[in-house]
């Protein structure tokens, strides 16, 4: 569409209207070579981003809210997670499990997550139903109804979710206790769904605040991207978000997390046959120059089968089963972490002892040229695979525009992954891969309690 | 000459294209005592082909902008592989080599049986899978399907380099072959691909289809596994079910999804709506070359075990018993044939359709025709495929959890049980 055609579709739809309805065309950026995404926004407050994308009759409609768990405090933690549970419930309009019930009998596929900056909610729908879901998403952005059964219930469901992920598991328990050692100040060092206490202390009143506060139109972006027709999508989110009032969202108590000075070690022990080992070592931010070839180092280092260390460590030392790296993509300083698994017979430490060769060769050394192509030619793949589903390109805008500010970042990070060179792998290893700016979890087998067996 | 079959489906929307070479001998093939032995062969197959070695094909992966994946299952072996549309050439070439010319290298043989021992050992750590594993063994009791695609450490440790050369010999030839493409190539393109992927492989007839269906249990049966400091149990509780081949497949798949396949189902609401008990609760009627199971999942906390299957076996009665409602099943054809949209939006998934046809022996119109497959189910062939086919007699309940905690009020909740196993999390 034409420039003109959008001031053309804005003056018909804005016809009449009081200020608080309108909607203006803010920008548009290109995404990829053949598409846009549109930019718009609602005298409220609400960014609605769109790309129109006809390759299948289906649509993904996603909500992305400004909230996270970094925007908790102690002895709240878990809020914005519990609080995404509550959004399935009863609003004025619809009873509870309504909500589900009719975007499933529209064949929608509906779920959400929680992480430390955003909350987002998603539908897939098939295109003619487009409208029903801009219908529920509205009323749940502004008349959710908050019970006690309800908020007790769903409180039981997530400390089942806490028990599924946290305690029963192992790599859960130590991902917890790794970012609570590396955090000791950033809202970052909590657990998104929050500690077992405080799950269970929360009230009504805890959630009804949270909703007041944080689910606003000036607090969210909707993203749609797929076959629908544009101005019928912008009258229909037009009528049922603008009359929502935006709130006023509290200046956030961001407390940055201060250098560290020294490396910290903590064991657990768990009923497993070998050592597991959680490293991590403080990160950039995901908006920082050095995030991109931090991450690349991260792939010439962790990154299937022909990366350095998985080489070394779990093919040709036989230390480790399983090795695994990667670079949180926060918005405030995040963790390089590394995971691994001992084989049975070797240890933590010797995992430890191997990895820090491989570790000092990248700070003293660049990366081949051959490494550094391998890893944009993977970049570039991870890209288009994240592009095949409406759903995939909704996440990639809604994200990016979420942590960036920048709808279509995603290409403009694969640029960058092209721009970088073997120094600026070497310059991001040098600047953050030190030993006194890491945390190291290790996890001991627990003496065995004499397990039977009966048959 | 018996050739491989080739699926194609073309779209120019992105640069990229999606391979998929199936050999149709999956674990089901391996010997009694060397389970594990196809997911084996299907491993080393990166390991060295055509003169280059593992770490020369790891690099050749990577540097085209290719994702490489083999995996073994019950009745096949799959090469998936996602590459830059600039490279497929390139891939193909290393395709070709790595299915027909692997070298089997003995150093590299050895590295992966005892990787494969660690990952054995590291398998225990995951709760769902042990209650998976355990309910398979006993369920699929005889069966190939309750044998170990990965093995045990006793059948990784008898399995030689010979059998791994004759296992490759034995399986990979032309005729055994289906393969899928999908993305930015042509019908025209994909064929000529199609022929140099198995241009190296010798030719050679179908598979004979040499597997029965699994017989039904007889009993209930607990299975419960034994693991220190569990605060939840992972509970499975299934049945043998129906097979697309079979009249009542799409009837039972209608009311399975009323029971428990989607969020707002009878399980979901009675286990995790009203109860809070568990986070997830489902039911599923999985199937392979030959009938799979009916399976109910959910994981409550360790306080909870017992009255939560207690409900879910109350649930499964009710359904047995009264079926499910005409508005239920007016519902779920809505659900079902609307949501279809989402198994065909993508080249990929819409190429994957057309291979599982012939891999799992489904009725030719199985996938194109599924809307109006639906759409026919009437209420007394969904009551009916449930009644009949599901049994609330004859089942496998599995449950990892602590058993000197909870493993005498979930024995007294479970009426009428035939036999219990109780088994360390570690024996296998």
């Amino acid at each position: 569409m034409s420039q003109t055609a959008v001031a053309r579709m804005l003056r018909a739809l804005n016809e009449n209207k009081a200020d608080a309805l309108c909607v203006v065309h803010e920008a548009d950026f290109p995404f990829g070579p053949a598409m846009t995404v549109r930019k718009y926004r609602l005298g409220n407050g609400l960014t609605v981003l769109l790309l129109v994308d006809p390759s299948a009759p289906v649509a993904s409609y996603q909500t992305w809210f400004a909230v996270g768990s970094r925007h908790e405090k102690a002895g709240k933690t878990g809020l914005a997670h519990l609080f995404e549970h509550l959004m399935f419930n009863e609003t004025e309009n619809h009873p509870a499990g309504s909500f589900d019930r009719a975007l499933e009998e529209a064949g929608a596929e509906s779920n959400a997550a929680t992480w430390v900056d955003w909350t987002f909610y998603h539908e897939n729908i098939p295109r003619d139903r487009i409208g029903l879901v801009i219908d529920l998403e509205a009323e749940r952005m502004s008349k959710l109804v908050l019970h006690d059964p309800q908020v007790t219930s769903e409180k039981e469901v997530v400390a089942n979710e806490r028990r599924f992920r946290v305690e029963d598991d192992i790599e859960g328990s130590a991902n917890e206790l790794l970012y609570r050692t590396a955090f000791t100040t950033h809202a970052y060092g909590w657990p998104t769904i929050g500690w077992m206490q405080d799950i269970q202390s929360f009230t009504t009143d805890d959630c009804a605040a949270f909703y007041r506060t944080h689910y606003a139109p000036n607090n969210a972006a909707v993203v749609i991207a797929g076959d629908v027709r544009e101005k019928e999508v912008l009258a229909r989110i037009q009528k049922a978000y603008g009359p929502i009032e935006p709130s006023v969202v509290p200046i956030e108590d961001v407390h940055p997390e201060p250098p560290q000075r020294e490396e910290r070690r903590v064991a657990m022990s768990k009923p497993t046959a070998t050592d597991k080992l959680a490293i991590a070592y403080h990160g950039p931010a995901f908006g920082d120059v050095d995030h991109v070839p931090l991450a690349m180092l991260c792939e010439v280092l962790f990154s299937g089968r022909s990366s350095r260390a998985h080489r070394a460590i779990v093919q040709q030392e036989e230390i480790a089963t399983d090795l695994r790296g990667g670079l949180t993509a926060f918005r405030d300083p995040g963790l390089f972490e590394i995971y691994a698994t001992a084989r049975p017979s070797r240890t933590a430490d010797e995992i430890i002892a191997s990895l820090d060769s491989e570790i000092d060769r990248v700070v003293s050394e660049p990366v081949s040229n051959e490494e550094l192509d391998k890893v944009k030619a993977r970049g570039e793949l991870s890209l288009l695979q994240g592009l095949e589903t409406v759903g995939g390109k909704a996440e990639q805008i809604g994200f990016y525009h979420t942590v960036l500010g920048d709808p279509a970042g995603a290409f403009d990070r694969l640029e960058a992954f092209r721009r970088s060179t073997r120094s600026d792998l070497l310059r991001a290893a040098r600047r953050y891969l030190l030993r006194e700016r890491r945390s190291i979890v290790i996890v001991h087998p627990e003496t065995k309690p004499g397990a039977r067996s009966e048959t | 000459m018996n050739g491989p079959t080739l699926y194609v489906e073309e779209s120019c929307v992105l640069p990229l294209v999606s391979i998929a070479v199936a050999v149709r001998a999956g674990a089901s093939t391996d010997p009694p005592g060397k389970d594990g032995l196809t997911r084996i062969v299907a491993n080393m197959l990166r390991r060295g082909c055509g003169g280059m070695t593992s770490q020369q094909i790891e690099d050749r992966i990577d540097s085209l902008g290719a994702d490489l994946l083999i995996e073994a299952g019950p009745s096949t072996e799959t090469v998936h592989a996602d590459v830059i549309k600039r490279s497929v050439d390139k891939l193909v070439d290393l395709l070709a080599l790595l299915l027909g010319e692997p070298t089997f290298d003995e150093v590299e043989f050895g590295r992966l049986l005892r990787e494969t021992k660690g990952e054995i050992v590291e398998a225990r750590d995951n709760d769902r899978w042990l209650a998976v594993r355990n309910f398979r063994r006993v369920l699929f009791e005889g069966h190939p399907y309750g044998r170990p695609i990965r093995g045990r450490m006793d059948t990784i440790s008898a399995i030689t380099r010979d059998d791994v050369v004759f296992h490759h010999r034995r399986h990979f030839t032309q005729g055994r072959v289906a393969i899928a493409i999908a993305g930015d190539v042509t019908r025209d393109q994909a064929e000529l691909i199609s022929k140099r992927l198995v241009s190296r492989l010798p030719e050679g007839g179908p598979s004979p289809d040499e597997l029965s269906d699994p017989p039904a249990t007889a009993g209930r049966r607990l299975v419960f596994v034994d693991k220190p400091d569990r605060t939840q149990a992972q509970i499975l509780i299934g049945s043998i079910g129906s097979h697309p081949r079979d009249e009542d497949f799409i009837p039972l798949h209608t009311a399975t999804t009323v029971f428990g396949g989607t969020f707002t189902s009878r399980l979901m609401r009675e286990i995790r709506s009203n109860r809070g008990w568990s986070y997830g609760a489902s039911a599923r009627l999985a199937y392979e070359k030959k009938r799979d199971a009916f399976c109910m999942w959910t994981f409550p906390a360790s306080k909870d075990a017992a009255e939560c299957i207690k409900v879910e076996l109350d649930l499964l009665e009710l359904w047995r018993n009264r079926g499910i409602t005409a508005r239920e099943l007016a519902f779920v054809k809505r659900y079902l044939v609307r949501s279809h949209a989402f198994d065909i939006d993508t080249p990929n998934k819409r190429v994957h359709q057309k291979l599982d046809v012939e891999l799992f022996d489904l009725p030719e119109d199985h996938h194109s025709r599924y809307a109006d497959h639906v759409q026919a189910v009437t209420l007394q062939a969904a009551n009916q495929a449930v009644s009949q086919r599901i049994s609330a007699a004859d089942m496998v309940i599995a449950i990892v959890g602590t058993h000197r905690e909870i493993g005498e009020t979930v024995v007294k909740a479970i009426p009428a049980l035939a036999r219990v196993d109780v088994v360390a999390y570690d024996a296998e």
